[in-house]
């Protein structure tokens, strides 16, 4: 690539910038969503074979250091497919999910978005944060936060398809009464 | 209506003729400080299991009522248990969760502990102490005594409590059904759920012990979408099943199978194959009665820890507080588990108990709501009920089947929360003396 071409300079950074815009875009809609409860159409937002998990993280010292988000295999708050997401969807509906009833009051924010290519020319990998606040019944108040890894793809119908999602949620010992909320 | 006075006597807070409970229990700062001393200092806790420890050097930290502690594997192999606690400043000394190390060194002043206890470096210990500090009195508090059932690995910081096996008598015989039901016993598996529940710790251990009642309604958004539990309820000849009050304040709900048919009919359908794998193993270590008729389900020892069979939960509930709870869980399967059993298990547990779980979220509110209601002082002034299955406990228990040990109420009655609630009146009152450690520390 010849760095001096101001074509192809502006020609890449103007396609990561519209696929960094998409990728926002489909994030901002995808929190506006959870935050409306609208998880069926959340739901359509993740593709068949969806892999969605998050491990637990612990505290480590000395040579343990670095090691502090569980892997594959361990106990872990989440390991879902799309059936089990959309079941666990289901069981809100059902006017007996006494934990969300009435519902918590969640507005998720996501940022720091970096975007970078996926593995087959449809993909993208996505690194990003978020902070999600949590307001249930009178006063308890309650703020998650994190980072999403995920796989997207693209999407005619949606934009964006989650292929997987890996949540690594910055909380060792929850102060929350549980973690009934998705991210 | 229950006369309360500032100065009542324990006794008024338990009624067990009329099943009646006084809910300052649940939210009483002085009755909490007294459960720390002559309950959590007292009791036999349960700390974790061995293989939490496969290697040598290996640790994780733990809570025995508010008092933090490590738990170590020396290069002997052999496993220890003390206050994680300098002996200067009282800092903690190990703020790992889990992992592996030697030695312990405090991060206020230096002080290195090996993980054996002994405190074995002290900066200055020339300069400016002179030599003159004894290292051999300051090493980590040891627990009083430590003692492994089945791998679980439990722990009291009393020297004159009973030996573990007689502390948990007919329960231990019943625990084997989920530690002992194949060659090799369980292992955990890495990570542990650790979350805060503003509640009192002695209702989710209610609720685990013997609250089979709350189910249909509790758990019914679960049961409707897809997160339903074993043993399957089933209806007919068999099946309901029994609360078990083998004594000492602990319990276990089962169902029960007239044949191991019945059994596999309790299971769900990805659990079958597995069901129909272990169920002839686990019939041959613990006979009929164990190895077949019951189907266990949920299950509390006193204090704090609890159990999910089927699930292969593990839970202790560590008090924070009146109104606080922090729990941990962990998930466990049979060591002779092939991998796809153990996703399978490991899923089922995780989407329904701990953090996300589909049926413990529920749960969770409940407890919260019924130490908020306990807090009024209007509130506090009407029992808690306890009073199902009072009129129809089993008179017999060998008639069901000759190898029964314990007391037996039908499966939906309240019998193992009163056993818990007069082992815990019977703790609160027989124990005013100070506690022996083993380093000869009185508290």
């Amino acid at each position: 690539m010849n760095n001096f071409s101001p074509d192809c300079q502006s020609d890449t950074a103007n396609s990561e910038l519209v696929t960094w815009f998409s990728v926002q875009q489909f994030y901002a809609r995808e929190a506006h969503l959870l935050d409306d409860l609208k998880f069926r159409k959340w739901i359509d937002l993740f593709a068949d074979e969806a892999f969605y998990w998050m491990p637990i993280v612990s505290n480590r010292i000395g040579r343990d250091v670095g090691k502090e988000v569980g892997e594959l295999n361990d106990l872990a708050h989440y390991e879902e497919d799309k059936l089990s997401l959309s079941n666990r969807v289901k069981r809100l509906e059902t006017g007996m999910a006494w934990a969300e009833t009435p519902p918590g009051k969640t507005r998720h924010m996501i940022s720091n978005i970096v975007v970078s290519p996926g593995d087959a020319d449809n993909q993208v990998k996505v690194v990003s944060a978020f902070l999600i606040w949590r307001s249930s019944l009178e006063v308890d108040q309650e703020i998650f936060a994190g980072k999403r890894l995920d796989t997207l793809r693209r999407d005619d119908e949606t934009g964006w398809k989650i292929l997987t999602r890996k949540i690594v949620i910055d909380h060792a010992t929850l102060t929350q009464k549980s973690l009934g909320i998705f991210i | 209506m229950l006369e309360r006075s500032a100065n009542s006597h324990l006794d008024h807070l338990i009624d067990l003729t009329k099943g009646g409970i006084n809910r300052q229990i649940f939210v009483d700062p002085d009755l909490y400080k007294q459960e720390l001393k002559t309950i959590f200092a007292k009791c036999w806790l349960f700390l974790g299991h061995e293989s939490m420890l496969p290697k040598p050097n290996d640790f994780f930290t733990a809570y025995m009522g508010e008092d933090p502690v490590i738990v170590t594997r020396t290069g002997d192999g052999k496993i220890h248990c003390f206050l994680n606690m300098c002996r200067h400043r009282g800092n903690r000394v190990c703020r790992g969760d889990r992992g592996s190390a030697r030695q312990f060194t405090c991060p206020f002043h230096g002080w290195s502990f090996r993980n054996d206890g002994a405190l074995t470096s002290v900066p200055g210990y020339k300069e400016v102490y002179l030599e003159k500090l004894d290292l051999d009195q300051h090493g980590l508090v040891p627990v009083a005594q430590l003692d492994i059932y089945k791998g679980l690995i439990f722990a009291t910081f009393d020297k004159h409590a009973p030996p573990l096996l007689e502390y948990l008598g007919d329960m231990a015989w019943y625990l084997d059904m989920a530690f002992d039901r194949r060659e090799g016993g369980v292992e955990f598996l890495p990570g542990t759920h650790k979350w805060q529940i503003k509640c009192n710790w002695k209702f989710p251990v209610d609720n685990f012990i013997g609250d089979s009642y709350h189910g249909p309604v509790s758990h019914g958004s679960a049961w409707q979408s897809g997160f339903e539990g074993m043993p399957r309820r089933k209806s007919g000849y068999g099946y309901e099943g029994f609360q078990v009050c083998p004594g000492g304040g602990h319990g276990l709900g089962v169902r029960w199978a007239m044949n191991v048919d019945q059994i596999y009919e309790m299971a769900l359908p990805e659990f079958l194959q597995y069901e129909k794998e272990r169920v002839p193993e686990t019939h041959d270590r613990l006979g009929d009665l164990r190895g077949m008729h019951m189907s266990p389900m949920h299950a509390s020892i006193f204090p704090n820890m609890s159990l999910l069979w089927q699930a292969g939960a593990v839970r202790v509930w560590h008090p924070r507080g009146p109104t606080l709870t922090e729990a941990w869980s962990w998930c466990f399967v049979d060591k002779k588990a092939p991998p796809d059993h153990r996703k399978m298990v490991r899923v089922h547990e995780l989407q329904r108990h701990g953090t996300t779980g589909t049926w413990e979220q529920d749960d969770v509110d409940n407890w919260v709501q019924s130490t908020h209601g306990a807090k009024g002082y209007v509130a506090q002034q009407f029992v808690q009920n306890l009073s199902m299955g009072l009129e129809d406990e089993i008179d017999n228990p060998q008639s069901i089947h000759p190898d029964i040990r314990g007391r037996l109420g039908k499966f939906q009655s309240e019998i193992n929360q009163r056993g818990f609630y007069d082992q815990w009146l019977k703790r609160m009152k027989a124990d005013t003396s100070p506690v022996i450690l083993g380093s000869n520390a009185e508290i």
